[in-house]
């Protein structure tokens, strides 16, 4: 009988609901916001939703030794989340963005592409912000990329520079993208005034075929000269375009743009939410990872948005400055953000097409500024 | 450490302002390339049309008219000079002399006999050996 009543202690003393307490609790209710948003509120809803399912997991407690949890070297979590910790997953979901993209707009207007770039300086002037609060440099790398607005890249990145950082700024990332549309209007309404915000692109030229098959290997070629550090993603991103364009490799490019981004979405987004253990995730320094995410997400809005306005000094036919906004790489979250807001002000003024060509030349930009804090900082 | 001497121990400004400049400069040597590359591959396209028109234009540079003599003329024979070229031009060449003696006298032309006289001593006005003149176009006067 006391047998009995000892096993039935320790199986109450070994479930969840005993071991909870309100770190964990508090994970949770984080896990069950990321779905609703998902679901609900449709914002992001393929990383949100496996994200948040993601923390759910991750913040089930469990006892030590049984192998269970993310951070125990013989888990299958663990095993899965090794295709973060090695910075396998990036690479494999830009080879699907690239099968996706269309560079046409930005091939039709490349000064549009100098937009993508400044809103980069969102990654370094967080960079020196992170280093100013005391972070050490291979942190306040992984912290600055979160300014890209782009998941795999501030994944990537950290993995190489601050693996034991992973949980916090992956979050922190794919949350911005995913409030592209909370964060970025504000900002942009601020920046512009309505003239501004009523300016009409011009149509952009026609982009032949040849065109588009020969920018994946020339871009390649240029910036991976100029950046090798950036390789691993940008190669994968141009190849996967180069597959699209080319025709001849339908079927891979078709692979690379279902099957192997979905299914690297699903266990990129489950790991990392299962990342967030509460124990390892909820510390002063993810809060202050959080609030210095933000800042570098509005800093790169404000850069491209500012960068707009000073080239229209020197161009006759103005560009819309919100277009600035697309800078940040969340595609194509935040070049419908610039749709909408340019849509408020004047409902015949189309502006996504155009948004496009920053957003996507965004990508490029923050592939190549990860490869640039990896190799400073790294060496 | 903290704030601006945390940043200048870790080499912060040195690795944002590179950073940044690195990101730029590959982002406009793409542009750069990129705006070209539509014109490239449109001149290759037309590469025929070119090759075609570069071999044209050789062949007009071999074909070079011939140098252009300078002929002396007084200043009012040269306006008469320029005159008698348009009725030249009217009567149609080889055009015989009395003719265009009477187009001259007619048009009122300033002493005709002389002016054309003038000219044919010139080599402006050159006999096509049958009888009729021609004007010859490889004159060019100065007075």
């Amino acid at each position: 009988m006391g047998n009995l009543s000892d096993l039935i202690f320790q199986f109450i003393g070994n479930t969840g609901y005993y071991m909870l307490d309100y770190r964990y609790l508090t994970m949770l209710i984080v896990g069950v916001v990321f779905i609703y948003l998902g679901i609900a509120k449709r914002y992001e809803p393929l990383l949100l939703v496996p994200i948040g399912f993601g923390i759910l997991m991750g913040n089930i407690p469990v006892f030590k030794g049984l192998g269970l949890g993310i951070y125990e070297d013989n888990s299958v979590l663990h095993y899965l989340y090794m295709g973060v910790t090695s910075g396998v997953y990036p690479p494999l979901i830009f080879l699907g963005i690239g099968a996706m993209t269309d560079f046409s707009t930005m091939l039709a207007r490349p000064l549009l592409m100098l937009l993508g770039a400044a809103a980069q300086m969102g990654i370094f002037l967080t960079f020196l912000g992170a280093l100013a609060l005391g972070f050490a440099p291979n942190e306040a790398g992984a912290i600055g990329i979160i300014g890209g607005a782009d998941g795999p890249t501030a994944i990537f990145l950290t993995a190489k520079l601050a693996p034991y950082l992973i949980g916090p700024i992956a979050v922190a990332a794919y949350s911005y993208m995913a409030l592209v549309p909370v964060i970025q209007p504000p900002i942009m309404r601020l920046l512009t005034s309505r003239k501004e915000r009523l300016i009409r692109m011009e149509e952009p030229r026609e982009v032949s075929k040849k065109e588009k098959i020969i920018f994946p290997v020339i871009g390649f070629l240029l910036c991976c000269l100029l950046a090798p550090a950036a390789l691993p993603l940008l190669g994968m991103l141009f190849f996967g375009n180069l597959l699209k364009e080319c025709v001849v490799t339908e079927r891979l490019a078709l692979a690379a743009r279902t099957s192997v981004i979905d299914t690297v979405t699903i266990l990129l987004g489950v790991t990392v939410g299962a990342s967030t253990q509460a124990d390892v995730f909820l510390t002063s320094q993810s809060v202050g990872i959080f609030v210095l995410g933000a800042l570098s997400f509005s800093i790169a809005t404000a850069s491209g948005l500012l960068f707009a306005k000073l080239i229209n000094l020197f161009l006759s036919t103005k560009i819309n400055p919100l277009l600035g906004a697309a800078g940040v790489s969340a595609v194509p979250d935040s070049a419908r953000v610039v749709q909408h807001v340019g849509h408020e002000e004047d409902p015949t003024n189309f502006l996504l097409m155009h948004a496009m060509a920053p957003n996507v030349s965004g990508v490029i930009g923050s592939a190549i500024g990860a490869g640039v804090l990896w190799s400073f900082i790294a060496t | 450490m903290t704030g601006i001497e945390a940043i200048s121990a870790h080499n912060g400004w040195s690795i944002a302002i590179v950073g940044i400049s690195i990101v730029f400069t590959g982002l406009v040597l793409l542009s750069l390339t990129i705006s070209q590359l539509y014109k490239v591959l449109d001149m290759w396209e037309k590469r025929g049309a070119y090759w075609e028109r570069f071999k044209q234009r050789g062949q007009e540079a071999a074909e070079t008219p011939p140098e252009r003599e300078c002929i002396y003329l007084p200043r009012d024979v040269k306006e008469s000079a320029r005159q008698c070229k348009l009725l030249v031009e009217h009567l149609g060449q080889p055009f015989s002399l009395p003719k265009l003696l009477e187009f001259s006298d007619r048009c009122g032309l300033n002493h005709p006999h002389s002016t054309i006289n003038e000219l044919l001593l010139a080599g402006v006005i050159i006999p096509d050996g049958e009888g009729f003149y021609l004007w010859n176009d490889n004159v060019e006067f100065t007075s």
